[in-house]
């Protein structure tokens, strides 16, 4: 049944392998109270199609900000952002996202926040109703077409919210923060779904999130950002085929690294206590 | 979120608005409707232009008639605010503090309260004739009930864990009235007491027009059985006045009041 | 004590001791005599009233008058708050030309009005109508106006993401968005046209209606017929707000239940 989904026809002119993501040179600033600060900077970033790449950083490092603008929410920036050599100024369905907060639309079920997102594409009227219960399916949420935004947990909203960024099957799926808001084994559950579905569906997504535990078992590559302004410090190579396993070495070793490059400070204090025992890396 | 700090996403629901242009549009109003008077398409019987509202005002004036007036009016409504507050201010402290109070009075306050207060009109005339005592005991009643119920629901809203905190903290009963008590409540009687001198200023208008021998109400309605639209006119922008007044008053004090809630 | 005042069925019985109370001196000063027991009319004539206007009387006309005044003035009043506070709210422009000349309107009290209608217009049903729409246009204009200007730039965001026309905007985020307080303005705009109209029959008494009958009853001194009408007046008002809110619930049941 979702074969059939993902067997459906690309759009007519787009190259069978697309959604790939040139970022160059970008840098955005905002005025903030009549100064201006500057939120981005330099950035370059190549993303091959089908790539699961994972960004972290700390906060106000610009993440989001860098999301809204590879979507086009916010056109107002210096440099290139290009998918598939396409200059990118405004938002279009290629380009999908999901929020930390799921913007379901609480007015409506599930079934018509999905339905919603084809409103404006060329899929059939006919055929939509059996794509929206495909992508309901491939989420595991049949059974809830009909309910509301508040009938569901912060997991299955967060689920729905993914089915409907899906449905236009989008080129590039941005992540902003999905499941921030979910608690740790939602989490876990959910990210086990994410890594499912990536794994079926094959395009190219862009995570931004604050576990570098989760950025890591579902990357391909990490960017690890760093603040004020926001740039790149350094991408990590995760070369593990999915799915994966949690607990892998590999893995726990990269995450002690990146979360000893996050946390130490910019320029050690020298009356740092050092705790007896630590490793020093 | 760092995107919560986005002006984008800040922006769209403030509401500013220059000065300028919120000045322009009642002045351009103003200049429209003396053209449209002046061009002669209205009788004089129907609209007369603002300056002769004007004109009629500074007579009125002159004379001492407004003054009268305006007094009157203002006498009714601060007697019968200030005897109608206090009273609800006392019978919704009561009912919310004694529960016992509650289930004896409760019902009844709530049936009454589904009367709007202009249908005791009638027969209110018919107990105090339609002299001073009717108008002050009509706005006594719209007065009453939005205090008494703002002080129900304002002591009544005052949440638990806060008796709880002062009770941790051994807190004396004097200081638990004057420093949670009355700070926690004021904002809701505060809210009330400014919703009931608007309506108590309503009210009084509506009864002076049906039975007084003065007051702002009265004089509009003189002028109407004499056909001085220009009168009624004056009377309309002088209610409209007080009303501004009284409610912008009423604001002022009611932010004092609320400075430590959040907006 | 409070155990006993858990008990649904004491409550209610001690709930009945105040106006019991009230009856019972009403009672006794009507039947005192004097100069005060004309406005004390007895209990049983008031039922008698009751039962004459019911049967014989004006009573169901007055009420059908006095509904259908104040539903017609909220559908011209609501109709009107709506489109305007959704046009200003949408379109800031019109917001900052009308907004000042609103606010003058509604600073003056509404039966302050009266006068000046009865001269552009007559002291007849026309002025009675336009009260009560001017009565329920101020509510909903201001519910509708911060209904929509208060829609949550995370909702357009997605419309914007899915190539939303202004169109589809409009009718599938702003306006159901903004339904929660529209039907606050409504539901605020019907209670100021029942009263509006109330308060516009006794003043004027033309028409027919409940407050008519009250005025006319004040003049023949018949408090017994003032007292039904105020019952029905209540208990009609408090019925109608009351299918109001259980519109409004099932309108919006995709809202989570408060608690």
């Amino acid at each position: 049944m979702i074969h059939e989904v993902l067997a459906r026809p690309a759009p007519a002119g787009a190259p069978a392998a697309s959604g790939a993501l040139a970022i160059r040179d970008l840098h955005k600033s905002f005025t903030i109270g009549g100064a201006p600060r500057t939120v981005l900077e330099g950035i370059n970033l190549d993303i091959r199609p089908g790539e699961f790449v994972s960004i972290v950083g700390a906060s106000g490092c610009g993440k989001s900000t860098l999301l809204r603008l590879i979507v086009g929410l916010d056109d107002d920036y210096r440099g290139e952002i290009r998918l598939d050599g396409e200059r990118v100024s405004t938002t279009s369905l290629d380009r999908g996202i999901v929020f930390q907060d799921h913007r379901l639309f609480p007015w409506m079920t599930l079934e018509q926040n999905i339905e919603l997102a084809l409103l404006n594409t060329d899929v059939p009227k006919a055929r939509r109703a059996q794509i929206v219960a495909e992508h309901i399916a491939l989420v595991n949420l049949t059974g809830f077409e009909k309910a509301y935004p508040h009938q569901l947990s912060g997991g299955m909203a967060q689920r729905a919210a993914i089915a409907r960024a899906l449905v236009t099957e989008p080129k590039l799926l941005l992540l902003d923060e999905p499941l921030g808001a979910l608690d740790a084994l939602t989490r876990v559950r959910v990210q086990n779904e994410l890594q499912r579905i990536w794994m079926t569906q094959r395009s190219t997504m862009l995570m931004v999130t604050h576990d570098v535990e989760e950025a890591l078992y579902l990357g391909d590559r990490v960017v690890v950002m760093a603040p004020d302004p926001g740039r790149i410090r350094r991408i990590v190579e995760v070369d593990l085929p999915h799915p994966r396993d949690r607990a892998a070495p590999l893995l726990h070793r990269l995450k002690d690294e990146i979360l000893a490059e996050l946390t130490a400070a910019p320029s050690a204090p020298s009356n740092l206590v050092h705790l007896p025992g630590r490793e020093v890396r | 979120m760092a995107s919560a700090a986005l002006p984008a996403l800040a922006a769209p629901t403030m509401r500013r608005r220059a000065p300028l242009a919120s000045f322009l549009a009642p002045v351009a109003l103003l200049v429209l409707w003396q053209l449209l008077c002046l061009s002669g398409a209205f009788p004089p019987q129907v609209l007369v232009p603002p300056s002769e509202v004007a004109r009629t005002l500074w007579q009125l004036a002159e004379t001492g008639e407004l003054q009268r007036h305006v007094g009157e009016s203002m006498t009714r409504l601060a007697l019968g605010f200030a005897i109608g507050a206090l009273a609800g201010l006392a019978f919704g402290a009561a009912i919310a503090l004694s529960r016992l109070a509650e289930v004896v009075f409760g019902p009844f306050f709530f049936a009454v309260w589904q009367v709007p207060v202009i249908a005791f009109v009638p027969m209110l005339v018919i107990f105090f004739g339609i002299d001073e005592q009717f108008k002050v005991a009509i706005v006594i009643l719209a007065a009453f009930f939005p205090v008494a119920l703002a002080a129900f629901d304002g002591i009544r809203g005052v949440p638990r864990a806060w008796f709880e905190v002062a009770r941790v903290y051994r807190t004396r009963l004097p200081d638990l009235i004057w420093r949670i008590l009355v700070p926690a409540t004021l904002p809701a009687v505060v809210t009330g007491l400014r919703v009931a001198l608007t309506r108590a200023w309503v009210v009084l208008i509506a009864a002076e027009l049906l039975a007084a021998d003065s007051g702002i109400g009265q004089m509009m309605e003189m002028g109407r059985q004499m056909f001085r639209i220009d009168v009624v006119l004056a009377g309309v922008v002088v209610s409209g006045v007080i009303g501004f007044l009284l409610d912008r008053g009423a604001k002022a004090i009611e932010r004092r009041a609320s400075r430590w809630r959040a907006a | 004590m409070n155990a006993l005042l858990s008990r649904s069925w004491i409550r209610a019985l001690i709930g009945l001791i105040a106006p019991g109370l009230f009856l019972i001196w009403w009672q006794m000063q009507a039947q005192a005599g004097g100069a005060h027991a004309l406005a004390f009319a007895p209990l049983q004539s008031v039922g008698a009233a009751f039962v004459e206007l019911a049967v014989r009387g004006s009573l169901f006309p007055d009420m059908a008058s006095t509904l259908s005044r104040s539903l017609s003035g909220l559908a011209i009043g609501g109709t009107l708050g709506i489109a305007l506070g959704v046009a200003m709210a949408i379109w800031r422009p019109l917001d900052r030309v009308l907004n000042p000349l609103l606010q003058a309107i509604r600073q003056v009290p509404l039966m302050g009005w009266l006068p000046l209608l009865g001269l552009w217009v007559g002291t007849g049903q026309g002025t009675e109508l336009i009260v009560v729409s001017l009565s329920a246009f101020f509510p909903t204009l201001l519910n509708s106006f911060e209904g929509v200007a208060g829609v949550e730039r995370r909702f357009v965001e997605v419309g914007q993401i899915y190539g939303f026309t202004p169109l589809q905007r409009f009718r599938l985020i702003l306006l159901p968005a903004a339904m929660p307080l529209i039907l606050t303005g409504l539901t605020q705009g019907l209670a100021f046209a029942w009263i509006a109209s109330i308060a516009s029959e006794i003043l004027l008494g033309v028409g027919g209606g409940l407050g008519v009958t009250m005025q006319l009853a004040q003049m023949q001194q018949r408090i017994d017929i003032i007292l039904v009408a105020i019952l029905v007046t209540a208990a009609l008002g408090f019925t109608i707000n009351r299918l109001f809110l259980r519109l409004r619930q099932h309108l919006l049941r995709w809202q989570a239940p408060l608690r």
